[in-house]
């Protein structure tokens, strides 16, 4: 079983916003923005917004969803679904893990 | 004793923004009737990247598509494309259609948009002049915008100056001109209005402070007389609202189809949204979350939900790779904020009146603009001086 990779501490992510990571770190498809919500949590979704090219990490983060920095169309953290135009598609969540303060990513597991 | 209409069947004129957002959020809602979207294109796109990357040539009509098709089917719309609606009759409570038939319709949402206008000036019917609403113009203006050709965009708004910038792009040579000088201050300010105003300059756009009083059609270019001779004319001067449908029913129009704030005609059963209605005693808005917001707030009339939550005004432009987004009224601001330079974006600039924030536009900074709508919505009292300094997290200054 993985034990997923160290991506960062969670102090990097300031409350509300996201952090981007480097598909070359990741293996994924595309880049993976880290997001962390009011409550604490760490969410992990594809960065690229289904609508254009907006990185998702610079998103708005509140009360469980992600903002598109451009036109908007907000995603649940948990699921990656689109929750209104523009955007069409949702995006594919990953799994996090915090352990000791440092943030594990597990790319293409379900959370 | 009045009698509850039970609602079964809707038809949605219109496969706009307003359109698309009025039967998704009537199926959101709960209503498990018949719906009908009717739309006079092939199916239901989007407008603003027809003045941006499907000008460009960056994108097709598939990419704009609103939603796929399976949407359609998902959500059991029956999408009538490549239809007009040509009368409402809510006399016998329906809608008759361009193949002849009549649809039955307990309730009708009028989302009919509008058309580009042409001004009333010699030689405007040249076929190398353009306008930009539909993609078939954005498809014909793009094969006109070769390499080198010489473009006069006329109207220096949101449509012009994003057709300028993007015409740059495309290697043609470009000139402006609007008779407004600088345009758009009343949507972000004196300030920042000469500031965008300039990047045209900057980029190699030439601007003319005039108004055209005169196009003439010399076969193969045309003259604007006093600015110069053309390949290509844009006309970028605003649009009109299509209200011809609800004027021949006899419902109330004057400058957009009136309704009021639940988006109700002055026929009952007939409801309009989007770019083509206005509030009675309100503006017009032609933005593209006005127009589904619209939508939401009639299909809740109709199923007779809560109103959604409003929220302060927001859109966004783009021009020579910058990203301007515009919330509240920067035009009800008596004391303006800076955050950031000017000579270096991001930055973004706060309007305040008695000390609360009313209005913000920013160029490339997401941020601030979705702060300002927060705290515009709060009605949140701000010192100026915190919102001014980068140093401030404006998410912290939010939460107090
Ligand atoms: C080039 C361009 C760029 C823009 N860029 C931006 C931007 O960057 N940001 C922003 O916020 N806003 C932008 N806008 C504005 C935004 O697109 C509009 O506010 C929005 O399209 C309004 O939506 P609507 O549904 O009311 O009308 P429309 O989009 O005009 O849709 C109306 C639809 O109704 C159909 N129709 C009309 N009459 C009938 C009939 N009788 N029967 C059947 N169908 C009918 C039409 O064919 C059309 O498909 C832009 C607009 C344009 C034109
Ligand atoms: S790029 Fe995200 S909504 Fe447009």
């Amino acid at each position: 079983m993985s034990t997923g990779i160290r991506v960062a501490s969670l102090e990097d992510i300031p409350e509300g916003e996201g952090i981007a990571v480097a598909k070359d770190v990741t293996g994924t498809a595309d880049d993976i923005a880290l997001l962390r919500d009011y409550d604490g949590s760490v969410w992990a979704l594809d960065d690229t917004c289904t609508h254009e090219t907006a990185s998702l990490a610079d998103g708005w983060v509140e009360g469980g969803y992600v903002e598109c920095p451009l036109h908007s169309s907000k995603f649940c953290l948990k699921s990656g679904e689109v929750q209104g135009l523009p955007a069409t598609k949702s995006t594919c969540p990953h799994r996090v893990e915090i352990r000791d303060g440092e943030v594990y990513l597990f790319p293409n597991e379900a959370p | 004793m009045r009698r509850a209409v039970v609602v079964r069947r809707i038809v949605v004129v219109g496969g706009g923004i307003a359109g698309v957002g009025t039967v998704a959020a009537l199926r959101a809602g709960g209503f498990d009737g018949d719906l009908t979207l009717v739309d006079a294109g092939e199916f239901p796109y989007d407008r603003p990247p027809l003045s941006k990357d499907f000008l460009k040539g960056d994108k097709d009509i598939k990419d704009i598509a609103l939603q796929p098709q399976q949407w359609y089917d998902d959500q059991a719309v029956r999408l009538a494309s490549l239809t007009t609606v040509t009368a409402l009759r809510p006399d016998v409570g329906g809608v008759e259609l361009s193949d002849g038939t009549t649809l039955p319709a307990d309730r009708v949402v009028l989302a009919t948009g509008g058309h580009a206008a042409r001004p009333p000036i010699p030689g405007v019917a040249s076929p190398l002049v353009h306008v930009l609403r539909t993609a078939e113009d954005a498809d014909r203006l793009r094969s006109a915008l070769t390499l080198g050709a010489r473009v006069l965009v006329v109207g220096a708004g949101l449509i012009g100056a994003e057709v300028a910038s993007t015409a740059l792009d495309l290697g043609c040579d470009v000139v402006l001109v609007d008779p407004v000088h600088p345009p758009l201050a009343h949507a972000v300010g004196a300030d920042v209005a000469t500031w965008l105003h300039d990047l045209h300059t900057r980029w190699g756009i030439r601007t003319v402070h005039a108004g055209l009083e005169s196009l003439v059609d010399r076969g193969a270019e045309v003259e604007a007389p006093g600015i110069g001779v053309f390949d290509v004319v844009v006309l970028g001067v605003g649009m009109a609202p299509d209200t011809a449908l609800a004027r021949a029913a006899g419902l109330d129009v004057d400058r957009g189809v009136l309704v009021d704030e639940r988006q109700v005609t002055s026929t009952p059963a007939v409801l309009a949204v989007g770019d083509s209605a206005r509030l009675r005693d309100g503006t017009r808005t032609e933005h593209w979350e006005a127009a589904q917001h619209d939508g939401q707030r009639a299909a809740a009339t109709i199923l007779g939900l809560p109103a959604p939550t409003t929220t302060a005004p927001w859109f966004w432009t783009d021009r020579h790779n910058l990203h301007v987004e515009v919330v509240g009224d920067m035009a009800a601001a008596d004391v303006t904020v800076i955050r950031g330079s000017f000579d270096t974006p991001p930055f973004a600039v706060f309007g305040l009146r008695d000390g609360r924030v009313v209005g913000a536009v920013a160029v490339d900074d997401s941020t601030a603009v979705r702060a300002a709508r927060r705290m515009i919505d709060r009605t949140l009292a701000v010192d100026p001086g915190r919102l001014a300094d980068t140093a401030v997290d404006l998410r912290k200054l939010l939460r107090g």
